[in-house]
This record gives structure tokens, sequence and C-alpha cells, in this order.
């Protein structure tokens, strides 16, 4: 009975109390690359948790190793096979939701990119970059496998010097060249595969944070960090009624003030980051393997 | 999605050029009167027009009617609809739309845009 409780119990700290506890600390944002690939362990083991505890729990009801035989009149039986059942809803509804997030946001994009080509007019200082008439400050990216766009608004353009500009489009490069946007899908698809109580947000936001940091990194690297927290600071420089409701500190001003700091060099935390996302994942494995890879040498001799 | 990004380029920019005189026009246009008009400035091929005029309906960016033996086309809705139906999409915050896009980004509080001027100032002193 330990190796589904184990794992039941290990689901329930990676849904539940790690990502709260991940969330309010500070040392992510210094290794945010590797702090991504933390927080898609813990998705990724949570899940592998949770999916590992119904089978271990199956598996334990329906006990007796070498006979695996199912014999529908035994209600041990039935009940091990409505868990797999279970189980196997869980693994397609994710599923579902991966494809429908994917195809979803494909499309939205693809219209978004269309209207962009009949809008806004191209730009030959980066490519794909296209400049639309509008006053409002903005910029974001448009990403694709192929045909990935950089919208400016001239409210923004009007708004940065040319170094600040550079800053800004070095920062959506950066972007599309990590697929940044793959990234955030992922945590997009796990947020819509389960039902409210057990969804993560804090994932999904804090995904969305990490990236801007590491599109930040890369075009501090390029530019300095001073004319990109000059852009940032020009570019978010509308106040929103509803962002006084938000979280204390906003991600803009986490990055500007990240970027007034020292460029982070943590070789170390981020070899501790990596190697704990590491063992996130084997764990669950682990643990499930173990007892099977146990009864089949148990069958065997 | 695919065979469209492989198209040469000047498509996208006659896209736009077509929109425009669409939009401009006061009724629809037939591609007879769309490829006059661009040809005034450009060496431009009549299938081009039909073209590129054929893939705005696939984009369901125009509409057709049939006039006689002609189609006629006309936006399908006028340019400042469609721009600000593309700014509530790119300034759009909640979650179920922002993964299209990876804003610069967000809006702040008056609170933090001054956190921000501070934090920039003592960037700025740092010399």
């Amino acid at each position: 009975m330990t190796t589904p409780v184990l794992l039941a119990v290990l689901a329930l700290v990676l849904t539940g109390p790690a990502p709260a506890l991940l969330a309010r600390s500070e040392w992510p944002y210094r290794v945010p690359r590797a702090a991504v690939i933390l927080w898609q362990a813990i998705a990724l083991a949570a899940v592998l948790a949770a999916l590992g505890a119904g089978i271990a729990l199956s598996y334990w009801i329906a006990g007796r190793p070498g006979h695996p035989r199912f014999e529908p009149s035994s209600p041990r039986d039935l009940l091990a096979a409505l868990i797999l059942a279970m189980v196997a809803l869980v693994v397609g509804r994710l599923l579902w939701a991966i494809g429908r997030v994917a195809v979803g946001t494909r499309a939205r994009r693809k219209r978004h990119r269309d209207l962009v080509d009949v809008l806004a007019t191209p730009d030959g200082l980066i490519p794909g970059l296209r400049v639309l008439a509008e006053e409002t400050p903005l910029a974001y990216c448009l990403p694709a496998l192929r045909g990935a766009r950089v919208v400016v608004s001239v409210g923004a353009l009007d708004r940065l010097d040319d170094s600040e500009l550079k800053a800004v489009l070095a920062h959506e490069q950066a972007h599309l060249r990590a697929r940044h946007d793959l990234v955030l899908e992922e945590f997009t698809a796990l947020h819509h595969a389960f039902p409210r109580w057990v969804r993560s947000d804090v994932a999904l936001e804090q995904a969305r944070t990490l990236v801007e940091l590491l599109a930040d990194d890369d075009a501090r690297r390029r530019n300095g960090p001073r004319p990109l927290a000059r852009a940032l600071v020009a570019l978010a420089g509308a106040p929103a009624p509803d962002a006084a409701l938000a979280a204390a500190k906003s991600a803009t001003v986490l990055r500007v003030q990240r970027l007034a700091g020292p460029a982070a060099n943590e070789r170390r935390l981020s070899a501790i980051t990596y190697t704990s996302a590491a063992a996130l994942l084997v764990l669950p494995t682990i643990t499930i393997a173990a007892p099977i890879v146990k009864a089949i040498v148990d069958a065997l001799s | 999605m695919a065979s469209e990004d492989k198209a040469p380029r000047p498509l996208g920019d006659l896209e736009r050029l077509v929109m425009e005189q669409l939009w401009a026009a006061p009724a629809a246009l037939t591609v007879r009167e769309v490829h006059e008009q661009l040809a005034a400035t450009r060496e431009l091929a009549y299938t081009t027009v039909m073209t590129v005029l054929d893939r705005l309906a696939k984009k369901k960016l125009t509409e057709r009617e049939r006039d006689g033996k002609a189609w006629r086309y006309r936006a399908a809705a006028p340019r400042e609809e469609l721009a600000a139906g593309l700014m509530r999409d790119a300034l759009d915050n909640s979650g179920d739309r922002r993964e299209a896009l990876v804003r610069f980004v967000g809006q702040v509080s008056d609170e933090e845009a001054a956190l921000l001027r501070d934090a920039l100032s003592r960037l700025d002193s740092q010399g």
C-alpha cells in the first residue's frame, strides 16, 4: 500500500504547497532558465505521480502477482479496472487539452497575423517587423514556425529612442528564437486539463514571468541593461485601472529592478535547480517502476 | 498555412494594397476595377489581383458577391473595426487569449510606475 500513498502524497505536494512556495521565492528569478525547467519538471512529475498513484493502487487492489488474468465476477478486479479506467480518462483529458490549446492558439494567432499583415506596414529594420498605426504603445511578437512577426505600434516608436527600440526588438526576437510560446503553451494546456480546484494558475503565471526574464537576459547580453530598462519604463507608462488589484509586484517592476542590479552568474544555484528538476522526474518513475520490476523478477524466478 | 508562408513575400504587400483599395471604395469592386487602380502605379498581372482577392476571401478579410459574370469584393469590415479588434486581441490580459501573443510589457498601477522610475534612476546613476 505504500507506493500508491507515497505517489498520491507526492502528487498533492506538487500541485499545492510546492508551487505556492516556489512562486513566493525570489531565487528562481536569478536562474530563469533552470527555473523554467524546474517548473516543467514539477508539472510533469505531478501528472506522473497522480497517474502512478492510480496505477499502483489498481495494481495493489488486484494483488496476487503472477495472476494477471482479469476476473469480471471478482469485485476486487472490477474496482482495479475501474481505477485504471479513471487513469485512462485523465490521460485522455490531458491529451485533449493539449490538442485543443495547440489548435486554438494557432488559429487565433493565424487570424491575428492575417490582420497584422493587412493593417500594419512592413519595416526593414528586422525581418518580420510590422508597424501598426496606433497611438497605444505596444510591442509584441507572433510566434510561428515560419513567418513569425514582431508588431510595434507607432505609439511605441514615438516613445522609444534608437537604442531602446533595438533592445525591445532583441527581446522579442529572443522570444521567437527560443520558442517561448511553446513553453507557455504546455502550461496553458495543463491549466485547462484539470478541474478548477487542482489547477495551477501559479505555474502558468510564473512561466510567463520567467520567459520574460529569459528574453530580457538575451537583450541585455546584446545591448546592456540600460536601453531595455528605459524601454520597459517608457512603454509601461500607462497605468491600468485593474492592475492595482493585481499581485504586489508585477513582472514589469520585477524586470526593471532586476536590470538595475548586477548581471547574475549563478552556476551553483542553477546546477542545484537542474538537479532537483531531474530528481523530481525520476522519483515517481522509480516508485512506479520498482514494484512492477520486482513483480516481473518474482514471476520469472 | 505552410503553403501561404512559402508564397513570395510581395503577395503580402499586395494584400495590404488591395485591402486599402477596398476600404477606400464606396461600393464593392470587381477584380477588373481593383486591377485597373493598382496597375496605374505598378506592373501587375490581372491574375495576380485575382489570386490576392481570392486569398483575402479565404482569410475572411473580404466578402464577395456575384454580379452577372463577375465577382464583386468588399472588405469584410471597416479598417477601424479590424484595427480595434487587433488591439483588443493584443492588449487582452485574460488568460485565454494571452497565450497567443507574448507582449513586451504589461500595464502597471500608479505605485508601480513610481517603483519603475525609481529603479531606472538608480540604474542611470550607476554612471
